[in-house]
């Protein structure tokens, strides 16, 4: 390990691991084209329209999510290091100058036939941690409007 | 957007660690100002200030039991921090389903 654990960062870091039931080149290949990103990224319900789509170090995806509820989110994300299929480190934001983008570092690790995704996000301030904090507000909201309607949906199915 | 000042935001009031202690304290069960100041070795003036803050976000509220002012935690202010906390995480969970519904779908060669 390089990184020294910093006590710090702790109450503004989120690490979130996932096991993912597939090769590790093809887990790595869906985050590096929009045509498979526009398949997962978006929540449940959502849709994306894409601007620009550029999957190489410096590069950038220019997109909007359309959320169930008719909201968009404007969203930017650019990668700072992409190390193919091991590791990519990025930048969400609202747009190209939204000071409060914050980095997320994913690694995958190989597993043979599944692959161990792990995420880790930190939120270099208070600041930035609070634009983070409305925007997932923001798209929770979204996503419990159409938990509402999947479970109103499931209600009118009745028991099978 | 303006940036929430410290007495109108739980996110800015709980990243004071004196104030995260009293509320350490206050969730094994209310308790009266001095009985804090007892517990946490923390100057009255100072638990009284921290008290104010936390009660204008909701965190706490207060009530007089006869000359003693009785702090308790209040879940109106904590219910946004739970909600973010498991909002990102939820987000990403359901992002990491629907990636992993898909790698399925590539896997089978479904057609696109």
């Amino acid at each position: 390990m390089t990184d020294s654990p910093h006590a710090t960062t702790a109450d503004r870091e989120i690490v979130i691991t996932r096991t993912i039931d597939a090769r590790r080149e093809l887990v790595f290949e869906a985050f590096t084209d929009v045509r498979h990103l526009s398949r997962w990224w978006g929540p449940n319900g959502f849709t994306t329209t894409t601007r620009a789509f550029a999957f190489r170090e410096g590069g950038v995806w220019d997109f909007v999510m359309h959320g169930p509820d008719g909201t968009d989110y404007p969203s930017w994300i650019a990668w700072h290091e992409i190390t193919p299929p091991e590791r990519i480190a990025l930048i969400h934001g609202e747009s190209a100058h939204d000071p409060d983008a914050f980095e997320s570092i994913l690694t995958f690790a190989d597993h043979g036939e599944t692959t161990e995704i792990t995420m880790r996000t930190v939120f270099p301030t208070a600041a930035l941690r609070d634009r983070a904090i409305e925007e997932h507000h923001a798209v929770e909201g979204g996503r419990q409007t159409l938990d509402s309607l999947a479970a109103y949906v499931a209600g009118q199915e009745g028991p099978n | 957007m303006a940036r929430a000042a410290t007495t109108s935001d739980a996110f800015n009031a709980i990243a004071e660690p004196q104030r995260r202690d009293i509320l350490d304290v206050l969730r094994a069960g209310d308790r009266a100002v001095l009985e804090l100041v007892g517990e946490l070795g923390i100057a009255q003036p100072s638990v009284s200030k921290h008290l104010k803050v936390l009660r204008e976000v909701h965190l706490v509220h207060v009530r007089d039991a006869g000359r003693r002012r009785i702090y308790g935690l209040d879940a109106r202010g904590l219910q946004p921090v739970h909600e973010w906390a498991g909002g990102f995480e939820e987000l990403w969970n359901e992002r990491f389903d629907s990636l992993n519904a898909y790698m399925q779908e590539l896997k089978r060669g479904a057609p696109r």
